[in-house]
């Protein structure tokens, strides 16, 4: 055996060294510059000139500002809620499936999962497609037959934002329901039977003994929610574009427009630097969450 | 509710749920399988009189269509052999060598993870006008391998700490390198784990949509996800049969792959997920 052939001489930097390379060049470096073109005044077509805390100012004084901020709270609170509680709600039915032996339970389960691969660029056009006003508006045609609507889905703003929230839910709720259901597999059965021989009933079961387990996942499973909806991009921009009006434009939407239509390069930055500092505090959060937990 | 009312509330509850998730995959395959006529007679029309599939071959006999989807595969599956290539090593090391600051390197390479890819799209986009790189593959895929990086590692991680480490003490008993080692024992046994992160990633790169978006110019190089958007932009109410059908088209191979590996994928996801 030579020492040259024994991995484990090479110390943990040999084998780390490929991943850190990507990330440092793909992640890590252009991080870094985002946050030095957020003090300057490039834009996308010309190189920055001067250091300035002017794009600060700008995104601060930004009359649009508390309005994107507002859409992307509702957008982010709404989804993250709705998407968590029917997760839940589907995992403990599976399970309650499962357990019965009641058929069907995995086909249940691999139809949420498919909604959860649709790419999300298709999510916002199948959406699109389902909430339009024209005739091939599938809810609309819907309603029609029981004699309602047709319903603004997309042209009204406070409908438009409960469309996206909608659309949102349908692509996300595999992920909460996965995690759900793989926790509640994990939880220990006689509990529940103790419970059940001391005569608690099934909603004292449920409130009492199964959901103080699932805390910790509850936790969790909401932090990661919460980052990748502050991330959702596509799907809004195929739905709604943003509108009417910027009724649904979220702040990644909004910092996009401001870069690549506006070719604001160090507003955009700034603004880019906001996104990426909410997602680190719900990070930062989960962390210290899974922290608690040990 | 207990007993045969209790099933028969699930099933009532688990029927509204499936109606939801199914509902507008539904609609999209009845629209997609209509005559141009038939797509102004709304849900009179849910099961087609006379159902068609030229709207599908209309698209699949399409050159363009077809270069899309090809630049789909071809980035999807490039940008998971780049992560995967890329994590595996870095996730043995976490699982098995000791190090400092390896409990902080970890979570430094999940942090990265969390931060949106528009943030660094914006100077990579320089970087790249700079370079001649704007509307190159090679450029796309290091960037989709960047963004599957994090998530691989934490589950790769995850799986190699599972292998029980006598294994690996045995065959270094009968005298076997540790380089022999890995090859001979770790990785055969993490091979699942493997495919599995593969997959995945094959299957988040086919969704990407930001990147090809804003680092590909020309329509030649476009993945499906990019044409698609571009074609719902430019279709009218007497083209969303062909719209419905290219959808269904662009995200049938996901579904399908993801359907035929299901077991492995959730395995792999909730194996990482919830240790501990």
């Amino acid at each position: 055996m030579s020492r040259a052939a024994d991995p484990s001489r090479a110390g943990p930097w040999l084998w780390l060294g490929p991943a850190l390379l990507v990330l440092g060049a793909i992640y890590l470096w252009p991080l870094l510059d985002a946050v030095r073109l957020a003090f300057t005044d490039a834009t996308l077509l010309r190189a920055p000139t001067r250091v300035s805390l002017d794009a600060f100012a700008a995104v601060l004084s930004d009359p649009a500002l508390p309005g994107i901020l507002r859409v992307t709270g509702i957008f982010t609170a709404a989804s993250v809620i709705l998407l968590q509680a029917l997760g839940l709600g589907i995992a403990l039915l599976v399970h309650r499936g499962d357990r019965r032996g009641l058929p069907g339970m995995a086909a249940l389960r691999a139809l949420v999962l498919a909604a959860w691969v649709v790419p999300g660029i298709a999510n916002g056009v199948i959406w699109q497609i389902v909430f339009s006003e024209a005739p091939f508006g599938g809810l609309n045609a819907v309603l029609a037959v029981v004699g309602l609507g047709p319903v603004a889905w997309l042209s009204d703003p406070a409908l438009a934002m409960l469309s996206a929230i909608i659309a949102n839910i349908w692509q996300g709720t595999a992920f909460s329901m996965i995690l759900y259901y793989a926790a509640l597999k994990g939880l220990d059965p006689a509990l529940q039977e103790a419970a059940k021989v001391d005569g608690a009933s099934a909603l004292d079961r449920f409130a009492l003994v199964t959901l103080p387990q699932l805390k910790g996942t509850i936790l969790a499973g909401s932090v990661l929610v919460t980052i990748q909806t502050l991330g959702t991009f596509d799907s809004i921009l195929a739905l709604t574009g943003g509108g009417p009006g910027q009724a649904t434009e979220v702040l990644s939407l909004y910092t996009y427009n401001t870069v690549f239509r506006g070719f604001d390069l160090s507003r955009g930055a700034v603004l880019a630097l906001l996104l990426a500092a909410l997602s680190l505090a719900a990070a930062a959060l989960y962390a210290l969450i899974l922290r608690e937990r040990r | 509710m207990t007993g045969r009312w209790g099933d028969i509330a699930t099933y009532a509850a688990l029927a509204l749920v499936a109606l939801f998730f199914l509902g507008p995959l539904a609609w999209l395959v009845s629209l997609a399988l209509r005559t141009p006529a038939e797509v102004y007679q709304g849900a009179a029309a849910f099961i087609p009189a006379h159902p068609t599939g030229a709207n599908f071959v209309q698209i699949l006999s399409d050159a363009a269509f077809g270069q899309y989807l090809w630049n789909g595969v071809k980035l999807s599956v490039g940008g998971a052999s780049v992560a995967t290539l890329c994590a595996a090593p870095a996730a043995w090391a976490f699982a098995r060598l000791d190090f400092a600051g390896r409990a902080g390197l970890l979570w430094a390479i999940l942090a990265v993870q969390m931060i949106s890819p528009l943030v660094i799209l914006i100077p990579l986009y320089r970087y790249f006008d700079a370079l001649g790189l704007l509307d190159s593959h090679a450029a796309v895929i290091a960037v989709y391998g960047a963004i599957g990086i994090p998530l691989t590692v934490w589950l790769l991680s995850a799986a190699f700490a599972r292998i029980p480490r006598e294994l690996e003490e045995a065959a270094r008993l009968d005298g076997h390198s540790r380089l022999e080692t890995l090859v001979l024992i770790t990785l055969p046994l993490a091979a699942p784990a493997l495919a599995a992160a593969f997959v995945l990633n094959v299957v988040m790169n086919w969704g990407q949509f930001l990147v090809p978006f804003v680092l590909l110019g020309s329509e030649k190089s476009w993945p499906i996800s990019v044409a698609i958007y571009r074609f719902a932009g430019s279709t009218s109410a007497s083209t969303t049969q062909l719209l419905a059908a290219a959808c269904l088209i662009a995200l049938l191979p996901a579904i399908a792959v993801f359907l035929a590996l299901q077991k492995l994928l959730t395995r792999a996801l909730t194996g990482g997920a919830l240790k501990g």
